[in-house]
């Protein structure tokens, strides 16, 4: 058999067909891997959202606290917070007392609604043994903070996240320190260009404080098409 | 592996049980063509939508265009268990060793009441005497040796005589066999009968098709399952639950049924057995003892055996007149068991240790605050956000009530709301003139509105700046004591976007696009 040696541009360039099986086999001896780097202890949040932050995502065992009023947009980023974990194959839960979740809006963030879950009717005094018991087993937990939380309890629960390497998502007035801070500033809508339609494009205000983060004045993040 | 002696059975079958169970006590059903849907494909049709040509199978847009009339409900089965327990206990005074097998269809072997009643054919008589006297008019009984031939058998309503099974199966279709894949296979392969399946050799049925197309071959020739491991379970693999305060609400039970069910199936398999016959046994607080057998084919999962305990104590405890007081006890006892044949855990994909783990999480908080308060999300069509989204208690099944394809026109445009609100809020809803905005019986608004205060809002509302609308609703049209219009509209006002009804002349904010 004789070598040839063609020049690169004459060289037959056949398709590949096995991207999606190699890339398959690659998640799987990602997932098997025994070493855990520090870039992995990252988790990654796509989109504008993740841009805003430091190492493009959320690193485990600590919390992120979200604040804003109705309407300004903290539900949708606290949803986006979750799709990130169920995007990789984890599992987030989301802690209502409310019960006022919007259940579609969750399968529109991104969420892969089979690893997501939503806990309703929590009394005030349980709400810490709740978040606790389910930052033991999910990788991302988002909840609203009861106000009369004690900060000696937060501390705990920080601890616990910790421990498990699982994030805590606070939407609401978080006492003690959190590793990033989130405060939404409200959405600006835009019309979609066909059809009579109000909502089409929107763009969240937000601003991101927190380690590794300058503070800086609220930045447009432009978020889902119609 | 020598074939055990079929046990001579007579299957009671109700066709189109679905139907029968809808329309219990509801006459406006009776003489009208209804079809009951499941997963958005008819699985029940009534007499006279089946004289339209609506069959089980289809889905809802042909039914609906074959028979315009048609009336399409959706699959309730807890009330079809309901109904058919008063057929299982109208049959039980004739035979105590009855198996339930799914609501409309029941078994029981006949050698013992046959013998009683002086024969078959007596016995069928003495059968459909009790069961017409409450009040289901069609039932059909087969009698044969084993207990798949006795379901073809009540198909026909025909006896089989004894040792004529293996004949009797051998013309039905391969169809009959109820296991889609296996058939589709078969029928490429070019057998088309029972009796070609069952002229195949036995070992290169098990080698080509596995466990399942052994247990279907066994089926086709006419016998039963493989012989038992075990004819009495082990004292040790019953597992009881007792209940205090005695409890009458079948979400309470059902929950503590779970449990029983989960830990049971778990102990049968670290012993590597399953069960294909469980016995589920309560007691109340009165002493009465109440007992029923249910039937799956194949081993039980712990999501089909939960859902049995979930039908029968829907049949103990929602039906009138039966019970004195509520449940104190609840026993799970296996009885069939077999040998578990195994299943293959996925290798490529799926992240099993962390689903363990979160399943464990949630199923320890659904224990602290009561099954209800863990809940996911099932998307399923309709117009509004809240029409939109079931919220299903973790653990139960995940069907939608309305198909997600469908088209719903006149639904309600954009993105999804991220807030919705039910109870919703009152708002007020006001014209340039301050008064409320009214909508016209055909869906007009009276006037362009102009403020909206709502105590939910930020600052309470204020000046509209954007508003579309009205989407006018009518919903469930055709239950006259149900029925309710509304009209819908999209609003930002001060920079929030929200969804705001009028629903008899009150306007209340329904969602908030956060």
């Amino acid at each position: 058999m004789v070598a040839l040696d063609l020049p690169p541009a004459l060289v037959p360039q056949f398709p590949r067909r096995d991207g999606p099986a190699r890339a398959g086999l690659a998640d799987t001896g990602r997932a098997a891997q025994p070493l855990v780097l520090a870039r992995d202890r990252v988790l990654a949040v796509p989109g504008g959202l993740g841009a805003l932050l430091p190492v493009a995502g959320v690193q485990r065992g600590t919390v992120v606290a979200i604040d804003g009023a109705l309407g300004s947009g903290a539900t949708s980023i606290t949803l986006e917070l979750a799709a990130a974990a169920t995007r990789v194959g984890e599992w987030a839960v989301v802690v209502d007392p409310d019960g006022t979740l919007g259940g579609l809006a969750a399968g529109e963030a991104g969420i892969a609604l089979d690893r997501f879950a939503v806990v309703r009717g929590v009394p005030p005094a349980r709400w810490a043994t709740v978040v606790a018991a389910l930052l033991d087993g999910v990788t991302v937990v988002a909840t609203a903070i009861p106000r009369s939380v004690r900060p000696s309890d937060a501390r705990r629960l920080v601890a616990r996240a910790r421990e498990r390497s699982a994030v805590l998502v606070a939407v609401g007035a978080w006492p003690v320190e959190a590793a990033l801070r989130i405060h939404a500033d409200g959405v600006s809508w835009s019309r979609p260009v066909d059809g009579p339609a109000l909502l089409g494009a929107r763009a969240f205000r937000v601003s991101v404080s927190g380690r590794g983060v300058a503070t800086r004045a609220p930045v447009e993040v432009l978020a889902r098409v119609g | 592996m020598e074939p055990s002696r079929a046990v001579r059975s007579c299957t009671v079958w109700c066709p189109d049980w679905p139907v029968v169970a809808w329309r219990q006590g509801r006459d406006e059903l009776r003489d009208v063509p209804v079809a009951v849907l499941g997963r958005g494909i008819v699985r029940a049709a009534s007499a006279e939508a089946r004289a339209e040509q609506v069959t089980v199978g289809l889905r809802r847009r042909e039914a609906e265009a074959r028979c315009p009339g048609l009336v399409l409900l959706d699959t309730d089965a807890r009330a079809e268990a309901r109904v058919f327990e008063a057929v299982a206990r109208a049959v039980e005074e004739l035979t105590p060793r009855l198996e339930l097998e799914e609501p409309g269809r029941l078994t029981f072997p006949t050698r013992g009441p046959s013998r009683y009643f002086g024969g078959d054919d007596p016995l069928i008589a003495r059968v459909r005497e009790q069961v017409h006297a409450v009040g289901v008019a069609d039932v059909r009984i087969g009698i044969a040796d084993g207990r798949f031939p006795a379901r073809l058998a009540a198909r026909r309503n025909v006896v089989v005589p004894p040792g004529g099974s293996t004949a009797f199966c051998a013309p039905w279709p391969v169809g009959s066999l109820r296991i889609p894949d296996l058939t589709d296979l078969l029928i490429r392969l070019g057998l088309r009968t029972l009796g070609a399946f069952a002229a195949l050799p036995g070992p290169a049925v098990l080698a080509r098709f596995g466990e399942e197309g052994a247990r279907a071959h066994r089926w086709a020739q006419g016998l039963d399952d493989r012989p038992v491991v075990l004819a009495v379970p082990p004292p040790d693999l019953v597992e009881t639950a007792e209940l205090d305060p005695p409890a009458d609400r079948v979400d309470i039970v059902a929950f503590a049924g779970k449990g029983l069910a989960d830990r049971l199936l778990a102990r049968l398999d670290a012993r590597g057995l399953a069960c294909s016959r469980v016995v589920i046994e309560a007691e109340t607080e009165h002493g009465e003892h109440l007992v029923r057998r249910w039937r799956h084919e194949g081993a039980l999962t712990p999501a089909a055996l939960a859902e049995r305990v979930r039908w029968q104590l829907d049949g103990w405890l929602t039906s009138e007149g039966h019970l004195s007081g509520g449940l104190t006890l609840l026993r799970l006892a296996p009885d069939e068991i077999v040998p578990a044949t195994g299943r293959q855990l996925g290798f490529w994909g799926g992240d099993q240790a962390a689903a363990d783990q979160a399943e464990r999480a949630l199923a320890r908080v659904q224990g602290m605050l009561g099954p209800d308060s863990v809940v996911v999300v099932v998307p399923q069509g309709g117009r509004t956000p809240t029409e939109r989204v079931r919220w299903v208690s973790w653990g139960e099944p995940r069907e939608p009530s309305r198909d997600v394809g469908a088209r719903w026109p006149g639904a309600i445009p954009g993105p999804a709301p991220a807030r919705v609100f039910d109870p919703p809020y009152p708002a007020e809803l006001l014209d340039g003139h301050g008064r409320p905005v009214t909508v016209s019986a055909r869906g007009e608004a009276g006037a362009e509105p102009v403020t909206l205060r709502c105590p939910a809002l930020p600052a309470g509302g204020g000046r509209i700046e954007a508003s579309v609308g009205p989407w006018p609703h009518v919903l469930r049209w055709w239950d006259r004591a149900t029925r309710r219009r509304c009209a819908s509209w999209q609003v930002i006002v001060g920079g929030v976007a929200c969804l705001v009804t009028l629903e008899g002349g009150v306007a209340l904010l329904t969602a908030v696009y956060d």
